[in-house]
């Protein structure tokens, strides 16, 4: 009995594990197809030769970079005055920073779109718009984790203990809270680094330069560098993770311990 | 000398008051608990003496000074929470010197109070330690020295030994009254615990809905509770309802049975029902010494406690218990047996008149 369980519960990981990874082998095997009759890294080689390629990737993660700065300054400060002082209005928030995986991203460019095309604000053509609509698309993963984080290291008592210690609100911020809740920042940047670089609904219709646009065109017109974009871009998403997980070790212990 | 005044405070959460009239003065060095059942707003005081909450209305007077609309970090109180609420990116030292930094004073003056503190609570082997890396009563003996360490005004715990097993927090419990007398700091302690509140404290406000119920010493709240509340939550009681047979000779009978107390029964008359409490450790078999009252009773169960046997027995209609001390040579009667208990008229309590 506990035999058979065991063979069972490996047939479904390997089901897994391949059903995961056969299409993204396959893929990387056809990237390496560039030259005829041998395998070869050409697809790569003329990708990163391509200037449209560097141009797009640039773009896409200087928007990333972008909304995790605007993500941060927005979220981490809303989520920490939730904890300390508005814990009524928690559930309220937490639905709207959800409401990105509600609303087809279609259906919110175009509503970007109208509202912003005519004055008074008239922003569709500035990046800013493209920046804001990024930091909506992330706000689940970044609310999220801050949110997580905060809960974590007990924020409100740290808050408390730093006040009754004579710190004002920069030094209990930045000094204690912060610090605290760097790998929970972190796991939301890193998550919305790996959203804005594959996101193509809104870099498309705002006419902005990025990564998944270009690679949309490549499908169109080459057969081998698509499939090289696609492994890169996994590459990259799992670098993120990989960084996620590098961060959150160690880190843990020392937060689940302290208090 | 009053050091910290509390003058009419109170406290309303959407028209519901937590805290009412609370009027408190505390002399400096005294060490004062808070006891009460959960929601019985006994936090709620602390966190305004501290800062946390502003009074509805009242006042706050902290060394002749009205700190009821400081803030938290003006009022140089320094406060212990039962989840310890240690800086976990910091280490023990860093913790420690916290206050300190943040109120810029010298590198070698921070660096010498942090040893001095880190001696008082013995932890000086772990001064490079993380929180995590402390278990939970170094880690509220950190707390202590690092709320210590900015000499503040008053001492604010609030439940400090909760979250600890029964053991440390018997060894912290002394500890912090240990150190709290060697510094002279007044201290306010917030618990639950009766035996907590009674082992250290100078005194001890019960509270109860919002209200002061009694305030004296370990031994007046135990040995002299004014109200039922205090009776009931402070130790284990007895009661029952009597009538009352002659007021001036402080004569009661319950079921037919006559007690005698010492308590006033100020406005009773005869006829009136009132109610009566007895402590159980108050009661003794009546064939070892005869009190005041000795009674005819029946027992009904014995229980085994270890230090203490738990004797079960009906007096009239009245379902009592009586503790009696365990040595060796204690004589138990049969269960089922008749008989006779007594008790000092001291012993004997009248709390309050019953509705008639």
């Amino acid at each position: 009995m506990k035999r058979s369980g065991l063979i069972w519960s490996w047939f479904w990981m390997i089901l897994g594990i391949l059903y995961f990874f056969l299409p993204l082998v396959a893929t990387f095997l056809f990237s390496l197809h560039g030259k005829r009759g041998v395998l070869s890294f050409l697809a790569y080689q003329q990708l990163f030769n391509d200037q449209q390629f560097i141009k797009g990737f640039s773009y896409s993660v200087l928007w990333a970079i972008l909304t995790i700065v605007v993500g941060i300054l927005l979220l981490v400060p809303t989520a920490y005055l939730i904890r300390l002082r508005l814990p009524q209005v928690r559930t309220t928030v937490e639905f709207v920073t959800l409401l990105p995986f509600v609303i087809p991203p279609i259906v919110y460019v175009f509503g970007l779109v109208r509202s912003f095309s005519q004055p008074p604000f008239l922003i569709v053509d500035s990046p800013a718009l493209l920046i804001a609509g990024y930091t909506v698309l992330s706000m689940p993963y970044m609310y999220r984790a801050v949110d997580t984080g905060l809960r974590a290291i007990d924020a409100r008592t740290l808050t408390e203990a730093a006040q009754s210690l004579g710190a004002g609100w920069g030094t209990i911020l930045f000094r204690v809270i912060l610090p605290n809740i760097r790998v929970a920042i972190l796991s939301g940047a890193f998550l919305s680094f790996a959203i804005v670089i594959g996101e193509f609904i809104l870099a498309s219709y705002l006419v902005k330069p990025a990564f998944a646009p270009y690679l949309a065109y490549l499908i169109q017109s080459k057969p081998y560098e698509p499939a090289a974009a696609t492994i890169i871009s996994f590459a990259l998403t799992w670098a993120c993770l990989g960084l996620i997980q590098l961060f959150g070790r160690g880190e843990q212990s020392q937060v689940a311990g302290g208090h | 000398m009053i050091h910290l005044s509390l003058s009419k405070i109170s406290k309303e959460y959407s028209g519901t008051k937590v805290v009412q009239d609370f009027n408190l003065d505390i002399e400096k060095g005294e060490f004062v608990s808070f006891l009460g059942p959960s929601g019985c707003g006994k936090t709620t005081t602390l966190r305004m003496v501290a800062g946390f909450e502003v009074p509805t209305s009242g006042q706050i007077i902290l060394d002749g000074v009205d700190i009821t609309g400081q803030a938290p970090n003006q009022r140089n109180v320094g406060m212990i929470f039962q989840a310890y609420a240690l800086f976990p990116n910091m280490t023990v030292s860093q913790n420690i010197g916290f206050g300190l930094r943040i109120r810029r004073e010298s590198e070698s003056a921070i660096k010498e109070r942090v040893a001095e503190m880190l001696t008082l609570i013995r932890l000086e082997k772990h001064a490079n330690k993380y929180p995590f890396q402390l278990s939970g009563g170094q880690q509220q003996r950190v707390a202590l020295a690092r709320a210590l360490a900015n000499r503040p005004k008053v001492l604010l715990l609030d439940e400090p030994l909760s979250a600890l097993d029964a053991k440390i927090r018997v060894s912290l419990r002394t500890e912090i009254r240990s150190i709290q007398k060697k510094l002279g700091i007044t201290a306010i302690f917030v618990t639950h615990d009766q035996e907590e509140a009674l082992s250290i404290s100078d005194r001890i406000v019960v509270m109860n809905e919002g209200n002061m119920e009694q305030v004296g010493t370990p031994f007046q709240i135990y040995n002299f509770p004014e109200t039922e509340f205090v009776a009931n939550f402070v130790g284990s009681l007895n009661t029952a309802i009597a009538e009352v047979t002659d007021p001036t000779k402080g004569f009661v009978s319950l079921d037919g049975v006559q007690f005698v107390s010492a308590s006033k029964m100020e406005g009773c008359t005869k006829g009136d029902k009132v109610r009566l409490a007895i402590r159980p450790e108050r009661f003794s078999f009546a064939s070892e010494v005869k009190k005041a009252n000795v009674v005819d009773t029946q027992i009904e169960n014995i229980t085994f406690l270890g230090s203490v046997v738990r004797v079960h027995i009906r007096i009239g209609n009245a379902k009592f218990i009586m503790d009696t001390f365990n040595y060796p040579s204690l004589e138990l009667p049969q269960i089922g047996a008749m008989e006779q208990v007594t008790c000092s008229k001291e012993a004997v309590l009248v709390l309050s008149a019953v509705d008639k």
